[in-house]
Order: structure tokens, then C-alpha cells, then sequence
């Protein structure tokens, strides 16, 4: 059982570097700057009046 | 599809977002935590006057610790989260709610389940698991309205009209799906009445499914949950984008891949196999990198904005929640050390660490968005900016008071149950040490007070921003850069 779920670990382990891997050279930054900028432009902006 | 080639491209009207049953879950969420800490202040007080049970089994401190724990955690948080899922999932996919009866379902149904659920718990019925104390018919329907809940949520985000998934949209994602799989599994359990049924777990196997589902409810409610409405809320109210939304993406995963580890620090010392209680303390250890990654992102992403800190308490309350964030996730993984833990286990510090989470992180940034949301969705300024103003520092001098004193009682009682005479006898009993804890427990009972003062104004100044108003209607934006 320890070494089921020491290989089990690992191979999240080894999808965690992967995904990090492809999050910074797949993602270009303007893409991730444009969804980083997904709640700034979600509404009408004529809507809003608060103060 | 690229950025620059649909930038400005006008698309199909999409109605108006549905925002009533958020407004709903919001003033829910406000009474359950004037009653969850209504409760949590009467056992304080019961902690300095045993008496005040009046010998009656419902006022009992079993009882009502139990109901304080559920009506804080799944009255309170729940329908804050509930509410700000549907808030920002409509908006971060620029479409209207899927399913909105759905979601009006969701709120009447998980707020009858939490009142019929609170009152079995006052009549004694309790499944003897912590966090889970609600026996299996609740558990049943608490399962009907999260699948619901699911429905909702994951059907708006497959219907949205651009591409990215916005990062808050990942953490409530991911307290839904973990949270639906740690209820059924620690739930499961052979009914032998309508109050009452057993696990299907036993021994040191029910004590780790157990905690696996304890810490984990920490993690992805509490913790996961809560940074998805950091993540929505703090940018928007900020009026800019989170600093590195890079780390944000490293952080979610890597916090998910920690988080569901950690459990068995729970079970330091007891009758677990000795691996995993170290495989529990690594994972702890580790979960700090995604948690001060988080903290790091949100304050970076206040820089420039310290400005408006002056005067805007909503920002005030979400800023500070995000200290005490870093605070609780520093403190958990070094109690987690298996050496500390020998101190801090089984004593009152273990409660000051919860509440350094409880009202300084779940609390103040639910406040926060609260005084940030309310207005909006009423179309209304706030009732009363400097009530607000007055309340941050009430929740700020009370949340202090409560986590000194927890730490005195603690870390008192940590090294008092250790110490031992010169032929190796306790030196003390625990009816002393217990005993001298009053002073603590009379300041814990003084820092609720002071806290729930506060509760009552954040109360007061919400409901009288919704008095005679209705929640005004919004539309998404015309054109996408996506």
C-alpha cells in the first residue's frame, strides 16, 4: 500500500511540473493578461453609478 | 480563439445577469452568523458560568457548540459562497445563469436543510463526527441541493461565451467537486432510526476517512472557497487585475495537489500508522508555497491601490483578511511539526489557530465583499460608510483579543500537562490546570463580544442598504476580447 500511493504521489507530482512547465511557456502573456482582466470588464459599463 | 482576432467582436444579447437569488443568499448568510456566533458567544459564556445551561440538555455546551460550528461553517460560509459563486461565475462567462430556478433551489433548499439541521442538533441528534455532526437524512438532502449547487454552477461555465476560465472560477470549482466527494464518503454510514446511524468505517480507518474529510472541508471550503471569492472579489473592487495571474494558476494546483494530504496531522500521537502522520505533517509543510504564493498575489495586487485603504472600508476588511490569511496558513503547517504539535495538541491553541482563520480570514473578507456586493446589487451607495469603519475595527480588536487569549490558554496548558515532578509524576492535575484557564476564558468571552458588536452593526448598516429596494438588473458586455 505504501509504495501504491508513493507511486501514486509521484505521478501527481510529475503532472504538477508538467502543468507549471506548460503554464509558463504555452501561455503567452497576453493572453493571461487579457483573463486576468476578466472581472475589471464584466459588466455593462454603463450600469454602474455607485460611488 | 486569439485575442487580437475577436477583440471587439459584438455578439448576441445576452439577457441580464439573475442576481436576486444572490441577494437572497447574502442576507441569509448575514443572519446565520448573527446566529452561528450568537451561539458560539453563549458557550463562551457557559466556559466562565457553567450555570447558564440552566440544566436544560438544548443550552447544554455539547449541543450548542455543535449547532455554532455548523451554523458558522455551512449557514454562514455556504450561503456567502453559494452567493458569490453565482455572483461572479455569471459574470467571469459573460452570460446570464444556467438554470436559475435551479439556483433558487439551491438557496430555500440548503436554508431549510441548515434550520431543520440546526434544530436536530439542539434535539441531540448527532452522528458523532466533527464537521459532519448532522445525521444521515441531512446528509442526504445536503447532497441533493450541492449536486444541484453543481448543476448551476458547471452548467454556466459550459455555456459561457469566452474561452479562459477565470481563476476564481477554478477554486470554486474545486470546492465543489471535493466537497461533494469527502460529504458522501465520510458519510456513508448504515441508518438504524431516522435520528440515528453508524459509520461504515471503524477504528483508526473512521478516524483517518474522518480527518481526511475534516481537514479537507478546511481546505477546499474554507480555504479554496474563500480564495475564489479573493480572487473575483479583490481585483474588482481593487479596479486591477490580480498582479500575477501566472501564480495564481501554479497556486490552485499546487494547493489542490497539497491540501488533500494534510489530514492526518489531525492524528499526531494516536493509533495511525506512524508514515502517515508524517506523510500528513510533509503535506502541511509544503501547502505554506501555494498559500504565501496566494497572500504575495493579493497584496502585490493592492500596491498602488493603498490610497483607497483610507476610505474604503469593504477594501480595508479584504486587505486585512489577507494577513490573517498568511497568518493562520503560517501557523497551521508549524503545528502541524509533529515536536509543536506534542504542545499545542488537545489545548486551546488549536482554537486560536481556527479562529485566527475563522474571523480573520472567512470572516473579514466575507464582510468585506459583503460591503462591497450589497451596494451593487441594490444599485444603492452603503447605508453608512463610518458604521462600516467602526466594525473593522471592532472585528480587528476582537479577532487580536480572541487569538491572544486562545494562545495564552494554549500554549499554558501545553506546557503544564508536560511538566513533571522529580520522580517523574504530572505535576499538575488537569482539574487545576483547567481551573486556572478562567482568566483566558473570561477574555475569549470579552473578544466575542467585542467581535459580534460588530456583526450587529454589519447587520444593521446591509439591511437598512436593502430596505425598500430590489436587486437591479445587469447586463454582460456587448463585445468580448475573447
Amino acid at each position: 500500500m505504501t509504495w501504491f500511493l508513493f507511486a501514486g504521489d509521484m505521478l501527481v507530482m510529475l503532472f504538477m511540473v508538467a502543468l507549471v512547465v506548460w503554464v509558463f511557456w504555452r501561455s503567452p502573456d497576453k493572453t493571461l493578461d487579457a483573463t486576468a482582466r476578466i472581472p475589471l470588464e464584466d459588466e455593462l459599463a454603463d450600469e454602474r453609478t455607485i460611488s | 480563439m486569439a485575442v487580437e482576432q475577436a477583440a471587439g467582436r459584438a455578439l448576441r444579447p445576452a439577457g441580464v445577469y439573475h442576481d436576486r437569488a444572490v441577494t437572497a443568499l447574502v442576507l441569509c448568510s448575514v443572519v446565520w452568523a448573527l446566529l452561528g456566533m450568537l451561539a458560539g458567544l453563549y458557550v463562551a459564556a457557559e466556559l466562565v458560568w457553567p450555570e447558564i445551561d440552566f440544566g436544560r440538555e438544548w443550552l447544554s455546551y455539547g449541543r450548542l457548540r455543535t449547532l455554532h460550528t455548523n451554523a458558522v461553517i455551512f449557514g454562514f460560509g455556504v450561503s456567502a459562497l453559494m452567493g458569490t459563486a453565482f455572483y461572479s461565475v455569471q459574470r467571469t462567462c459573460h452570460v446570464p445563469l444556467f438554470a436559475p430556478r435551479l439556483a433558487w433551489f439551491c438557496c430555500i433548499g440548503w436554508q431549510l436543510g441548515m434550520l431543520a439541521g440546526g434544530l436536530s442538533l439542539l434535539a441531540g441528534w448527532n452522528a458523532g463526527k466533527e464537521y459532519a455532526e448532522l445525521e444521515w437524512p441531512f446528509d442526504i438532502a445536503i447532497a441533493v441541493v450541492w449536486v444541484c449547487f453543481a448543476v448551476v454552477f458547471f452548467g454556466t461555465i459550459a455555456k459561457r461565451r469566452i474561452q479562459p476560465i477565470y481563476v476564481s472560477n477554478w477554486f470554486y470549482g474545486a470546492l465543489i467537486i471535493v466537497i461533494a466527494m469527502l460529504h458522501i464518503v465520510n458519510s456513508l454510514a448504515v441508518p438504524v432510526g431516522l435520528s440515528k446511524s453508524y459509520s461504515l468505517f471503524a477504528g483508526a480507518q473512521d478516524a483517518i476517512v474522518q480527518w481526511w474529510y475534516g481537514h479537507n472541508a478546511v481546505g477546499f471550503l474554507l480555504t479554496g472557497g474563500f480564495l475564489g471569492m479573493l480572487y473575483y472579489f479583490l481585483p474588482k473592487h481593487a479596479d486591477r487585475p490580480i498582479w500575477s495571474y501566472r501564480l495564481s494558476i501554479v497556486a490552485f494546483w499546487s494547493f489542490t495537489y497539497a491540501y488533500i494530504w494534510a489530514g492526518p496531522h489531525h492524528l499526531h500521537y494516536n493509533a495511525i500508522p506512524e508514515w502517515v502522520q508524517s506523510l500528513g505533517m510533509v503535506m502541511s509543510l509544503v501547502l505554506l508555497a501555494p498559500s504565501w504564493a496566494t497572500m504575495v498575489n493579493g497584496v502585490m495586487t493592492v500596491a498602488g491601490a493603498w490610497e483607497k485603504l483610507k476610505t474604503d472600508p469593504a477594501l480595508k476588511f479584504i486587505v486585512l483578511s489577507l494577513a490573517f490569511y498568511g497568518l493562520a496558513t503560517f501557523e497551521g503547517p508549524m503545528m502541524s511539526i509533529k515536536s509543536v504539535n506534542v504542545v499545542s495538541h488537545f489545548t486551546d491553541w488549536t482554537i486560536g489557530h481556527v479562529h485566527s482563520g475563522a474571523l480573520g480570514w472567512n470572516a473579514m473578507i466575507t464582510f468585506g465583499t459583503f460591503y462591497f456586493l450589497v451596494p451593487r446589487l441594490m444599485g444603492a451607495p452603503l447605508h453608512s460608510v463610518r458604521l462600516a469603519n467602526i466594525h473593522f475595527w471592532l472585528a480587528l480588536a476582537g479577532t487580536m483579543l480572541y487569538i491572544l487569549a486562545m494562545w495564552g490558554a494554549g500554549v499554558s496548558q501545553g506546557l503544564l500537562w508536560l511538566s513533571l515532578d522529580e520522580i517523574g509524576e504530572l505535576s499538575f492535575s488537569f482539574k487545576d490546570i483547567m481551573a486556572s484557564m478562567a482568566p483566558y476564558y473570561a477574555l475569549r468571552l470579552a473578544a466575542g463580544l467585542i467581535f459580534f458588536a460588530g456583526v450587529l452593526l454589519l447587520a444593521f448598516n446591509l439591511f437598512m442598504t436593502v430596505k425598500g429596494r430590489r436587486t437591479i438588473a445587469v447586463a454582460p458586455p456587448k463585445t468580448t476580447g475573447f
